[in-house]
Order: C-alpha cells, then sequence, then structure tokens
C-alpha cells in the first residue's frame, strides 16, 4: 500500500523540472502592457464605485444625525461601517503617502525570491 | 560584485514553530470531526433516523449549534492560525512577537471553543434548575447561560469577553512582524493586516452590541452585518492572503499581477462591510440600508473576478499542474467554487430572488459551499502541502488523498444542488400557502440526497484522517545540508 515520495515529485514540481520555456521580450513587453491596461479598468470599476459606496453611506449618516426619524436607527450599524472603512481610508492614504505602491509588481518578485531561499535550506524540496 | 549579492535570510527554523502549525492543524481536524458528525446528526434528525432521538444533550437544536460553531471557530480559527504561524514569519522573515505567547493563544482558543460547545450542549439544562434562576434574581444579572442569541454569535455571553482578549493578542503576535516590515509589502500581508483588525472588530460588533447596547431592528441590522462580515472579513481575507502565498510557491512563478490583487483588497475593504443588511431584505429596515447592501454585494462580484483572474493568470499555460499537483488542485477547485458561490450571491440578494428562497434550503446550500467548498477545501490543500513537512514523512498513500479530494469536491457540490433545488421547492411550497407539513413532506428526498452527500464528505475526511495517522507511522524522511543562513530578524 505504501507509495512513498509521491509528493515530492508530482506535487511540488519544479524543484527537478526542466526550466520552463521564457518568453520573448515583445511577448514579455506586450503582456505588461495587457496586465497594467487590465489593472487599471478594474481599478476604476471597483475602486470608483466603492468610494461613492463610502461617500454615499457618509452622507446617509450626515442625514440621519440631523434628524430623518426614518432611519434613525440605522446609525447603529452605519457607525459600524464608517469606523471600519474610515480607518481603512486612512491606512490607504498612509501606504501611499508611503510609496508602499511605488513599483507595485516588485513585492511578489521577492517573495517569491526569498521562499525558494529558505526551502533551499531544506534542500530545496518541501 | 556587492549588489549581486544577497543578503543572508534568517534559518526557517528560527522563523516558523512547526509543532506549534502541527498542534493548531491536529485540533483543527479534531473540531472538524465533531464538527462534520454533529452535522450527520443533525441531517438524520431531518430524515427521521436520528438514532439519539429523545437524548436531551444531544438533541439536534443543540448539536446544529454545535456544528456551524466548531466549524467556523473551531476548524477553520485554528487552521487558519496555524497557516499563519508558517506563512507570516516567512513573509516577514521576523518570528511572531513571542512564541509563549503563541502557546498561550493556542490553550486559551481550545478552551474558548470547548467552552463555547459546552455552553450551548449544557446550558439550557442547567439554566432550568431552580438554584440558577434564583441567583439570577438575587444578583440581577443575566443567565443566560446556553447560546447568545445571535446567529453565528452563538458563543455563551459569558466567553465572549475571553474570545475578544484571544483576539487581541492574536493580533498583537501576529501584527508585531508585519509592522517591522519595511518597504511595500506582498498582498498577502495587507489581507493578513486587514483580518486582525476586521476580526477584532467584527467579534466585538456581533456578540456586544446587539446584546448591551442596540436592540430591536437596529440590533437585527448588526447581527446581520456580523454573519456576513464574519465571512467576508475574517474567513475571506485570511483565505485570499493564503492563496496569494501558497499557489505562487507552489507552482514556483510569481502571481500574475500584484497590482491587481491590490485592487481586489482595496475593493473588498470598501465594498465587503456595506453588505451584510442582504440577510435581512423585506424587514423593517429602511429600504435605502438594504439597496444599498444588495448593490454593494453585487458589486462585490467585480473583486471576486479580480482574484479569479489573476489565479488563471497565474497557471495560465501550464494547466497540466492540476493533474498531479493536488495541494494546487484543491486550491483551484476552491476558486471556482468560491466564483460559483459569489455569483450565485449576486442573484440571490435580489428582492426579486429572496422572495422566493429566503428562509429555505438554498441558503443552507450555498452556505455549506462557502465554508467547506470554499475555505475548507483551500486548508485541505494547505495541510496536503504542509503535513508531510511539519512531520518529516511522505504521504501514506496517495490514493488516500486522492479519495479525500474527489470525495470532498464532489460531495459538497452535490449537497449544494440539492440543498439549491430543495429551497426553490420550498418556496413555491411556502407562495402557494400550503400547509407547512406539506413541505416537510416535499423536502424529505432532497434531505436524503443530502445526508449522503454529507456521508460522503465524512468518508473523504476519515480518509484524510487515517492517511494522516498511517503517514504519521511511517519512517521519517532525510532532511537536508547546512546551508549559510542568518539570525532571525528582532
Amino acid at each position: 500500500m505504501n507509495e512513498p515520495n509521491f509528493l515530492p515529485e508530482d506535487a511540488f514540481p519544479g524543484n527537478d523540472d526542466p526550466p520552463r520555456k521564457k518568453p520573448s521580450p515583445t511577448d514579455e513587453a506586450k503582456s505588461a502592457r495587457f496586465r497594467t491596461r487590465l489593472t487599471i479598468v478594474l481599478a476604476v470599476l471597483i475602486l470608483v464605485p466603492s468610494m461613492y459606496g463610502f461617500v454615499g453611506k457618509f452622507y446617509e449618516f450626515v442625514r440621519i444625525y440631523r434628524g430623518d426619524w426614518e432611519g434613525s436607527f440605522a446609525i447603529a450599524p452605519m457607525l459600524n461601517y464608517l469606523l471600519a472603512s474610515g480607518g481603512f481610508l486612512c491606512l490607504f492614504f498612509w501606504a501611499t503617502a508611503n510609496r508602499m505602491f511605488h513599483d507595485i509588481e516588485e513585492p511578489k518578485h521577492a517573495m517569491l525570491d526569498n521562499e525558494q531561499r529558505l526551502d533551499q535550506q531544506l534542500g530545496g524540496k518541501p | 560584485m556587492t549588489s549581486d549579492v544577497k543578503p543572508l535570510l534568517p534559518r526557517h527554523d528560527d522563523l516558523v514553530n512547526e509543532r506549534l502549525v502541527a498542534w493548531y492543524f491536529l485540533a483543527a481536524l479534531t473540531f472538524l470531526t465533531v464538527s462534520m458528525l454533529a452535522g450527520l446528526l443533525v441531517a438524520l434528525q431531518l430524515i427521521r433516523a436520528n438514532p439519539l432521538d429523545g437524548v436531551e444533550l444531544l438533541s439536534p437544536a443543540r448539536w446544529r449549534m454545535v456544528h456551524t460553531n466548531a466549524i467556523a471557530y473551531g476548524f477553520l480559527a485554528n487552521a487558519f492560525l496555524g497557516c499563519l504561524h508558517w506563512a507570516i514569519p516567512r513573509l516577514t522573515l521576523r518570528p511572531v512577537a513571542s512564541v509563549a505567547l503563541s502557546y498561550f493563544i493556542f490553550s486559551a482558543w481550545q478552551f474558548v471553543v470547548v467552552c463555547t460547545a459546552a455552553g450551548i450542549i449544557l446550558g439550557p439544562s442547567f439554566q432550568a434548575q431552580d438554584w440558577v434562576a434564583e441567583l439570577a434574581s438575587q444578583f440581577h444579572i443575566s443567565m443566560s447561560l446556553g447560546a447568545q442569541g445571535v446567529e453565528w454569535g452563538e458563543t455563551p455571553f459569558w466567553i465572549d469577553p475571553v474570545a475578544q482578549l484571544g483576539l487581541l493578542l492574536v493580533a498583537i503576535n501576529f501584527m508585531t512582524p508585519i509592522v517591522r516590515q519595511r518597504g511595500p509589502m506582498y498582498v498577502s500581508l495587507w489581507y493578513f493586516m486587514a483580518a486582525f483588525v476586521w476580526t477584532f472588530l467584527t467579534y466585538g460588533m456581533g456578540n456586544f452590541m446587539p446584546e448591551y447596547v442596540v436592540g430591536g431592528v437596529s440590533g437585527g441590522a448588526v447581527g446581520g452585518l456580523f454573519i456576513h462580515d464574519l465571512v467576508g472579513l475574517f474567513v475571506t481575507p485570511l483565505g485570499w492572503g493564503l492563496m496569494y502565498y501558497f499557489v505562487p510557491i507552489m507552482l514556483k512563478r510569481p502571481i500574475w499581477s500584484h497590482g491587481l490583487s491590490l485592487v481586489g483588497f482595496w475593493g473588498l475593504a470598501f465594498f465587503y462591510p456595506l453588505q451584510g443588511i442582504h440577510h435581512f431584505l423585506y424587514t423593517p429596515i429602511p429600504m435605502f440600508l438594504q439597496y444599498g447592501a444588495i448593490i454593494s454585494t453585487i458589486a462585490v462580484e467585480l473583486v471576486v473576478t479580480t482574484v479569479v483572474i489573476n489565479f488563471i493568470g497565474t497557471i495560465w499555460g501550464d494547466g497540466e499542474v492540476l493533474k498531479k499537483n493536488l495541494p494546487i488542485r484543491w486550491f483551484y477547485c476552491g476558486m471556482i467554487y468560491y466564483f460559483i458561490t459569489c455569483f450565485q450571491c449576486a442573484l440571490q440578494v435580489t428582492l426579486t430572488f429572496q422572495k422566493l428562497i429566503h428562509f429555505t434550503d438554498w441558503v443552507v446550500g450555498h452556505a455549506h459551499l462557502v465554508m467547506f467548498g470554499v475555505f475548507s477545501m483551500w486548508i485541505f490543500g494547505i495541510m496536503t502541502y504542509l503535513f508531510p513537512r511539519l512531520i518529516g514523512r511522505d504521504w501514506y498513500s496517495r490514493k488516500l488523498c486522492e479519495i479525500h479530494f474527489w470525495f470532498s469536491a464532489v460531495g459538497v457540490f452535490i449537497m449544494f444542488l440539492d440543498l439549491g433545488l430543495a429551497g426553490v421547492f420550498q418556496g413555491y411550497y411556502w407562495a402557494s400557502l400550503a400547509p407547512w407539513d406539506v413541505s416537510v413532506t416535499g423536502s424529505q428526498s432532497f434531505w436524503v440526497v443530502r445526508a449522503f452527500a454529507g456521508l460522503m464528505m465524512f468518508s473523504g475526511t476519515l480518509c484524510f484522517l487515517v492517511n494522516l495517522y498511517l503517514t504519521w507511522r511511517g519512517p521519517v524522511r532525510e532532511l537536508n545540508p547546512d546551508i549559510d543562513v542568518a539570525p532571525a530578524l528582532a
């Protein structure tokens, strides 16, 4: 029944696999352009409406606070949302100011590189 | 010369406490087994085949809550904590704040989960005693020893402060290495950091506000936020963060677009907290809040799309790996289920759809696909990857690993389809104003299928447990040579 070593060979390919075919510089550049465009389009599609949602909630909160009786009991859940989102809005501005999004693709390479080097301590195979 | 020389990294053993990770995983699997047994018991009750009928302490109403709480706080929370003890030190190259604190949190968390189960099972029986009522009236204090009346927040009121303190300690222990990190952070760390803050706030909001601060409709609205935020702001960021960590290292290629992953993160941060009220449509909660929740739920589908695009982009051109790499198969299967469940969510939160499926088994099917089909499957993938390393042995049997995958993946999908269909039938029964019993009788065949699907999933889990035991008994794998390392960064 014992089937030794199936995972290192099968489940964790890469260490002994032949290197993948490297894309040409033209393909690489095309791919990077596509990636950037798609990221920008989705960023606009997602972040603009979400900011609208945040501002809208804030407006509703102010309106209710000023005496719109119909929704006065909704203050508690809205306050919760505004507290959490407000904190993350501040974090977003802090991160931008601290250049956390500068060279935005670099962390993925650094992470992978560190992981591979940490695994080399165990002979390259988990 | 110096520019090409990479700084030495700390030793893995100085960063990660593997024993603790293994303990967390074992605790998680123990609670998973309890939870699945409780689920089976409830499934048998519904088809009138409960073998423990008449045993008060094992009544389905109590075990149903043990089922949900054991999966959320026993299995998922323990498994996530184990994974975080692996991922965060390796991502930050710094150990957690304190290993002693880690062990304390581990023990305290098991205490919280066991007390929750004890409160749910024994609480109602104690509460029926005269001396408890006397004490309550003498000291003018609440003596609801059993479940708290908050959905997903059934942890008894007396254990809530301990759980809240535990979450604070978890945040301190893991945030310490993260905040010491300099320069741009990898997306997983953004997700983890957010999860620590959100989980702490969400737990406090859901367990304390409806109990002590706000009541009535407002309390209901807070309860709605809590139910959904528990999934969206505790489980989702940890699950996505771990996927963004494990998938690239297993495929040995970077994530397709780090920028896109950050768009997804910030989208989740601002969209998700708006959604919870969609659990209470057609209630006295003001319509502008209900509409806001519906629209943001539909909008979050875009956020999910960023994740799906990113992971498909990462594996693009290397699909063969899904055949032979089991952990990756767990991850991608879970991701497909995630997309299905989110797509379903975008449909089912519309007022038209809610009219039909509210309170039906449709919702139960949806919840199972999310909790088991997505997050549990991701955790199974991580465990399949990490266990050989944690115990220094190769898996005993690939067949048993494969059976675990197929029984889980197929079983949960059958349950999802079956309960979805049952929900539609139930909705139409109720809309036709037929007597309640008619809908119960009509649901029987669906509930039989559900019991078999549950058995299938449980059998898969048993295979995993047997395989783990046989692996643990097997020969230790020889590991490796010394290479230059640096001390772990403080």
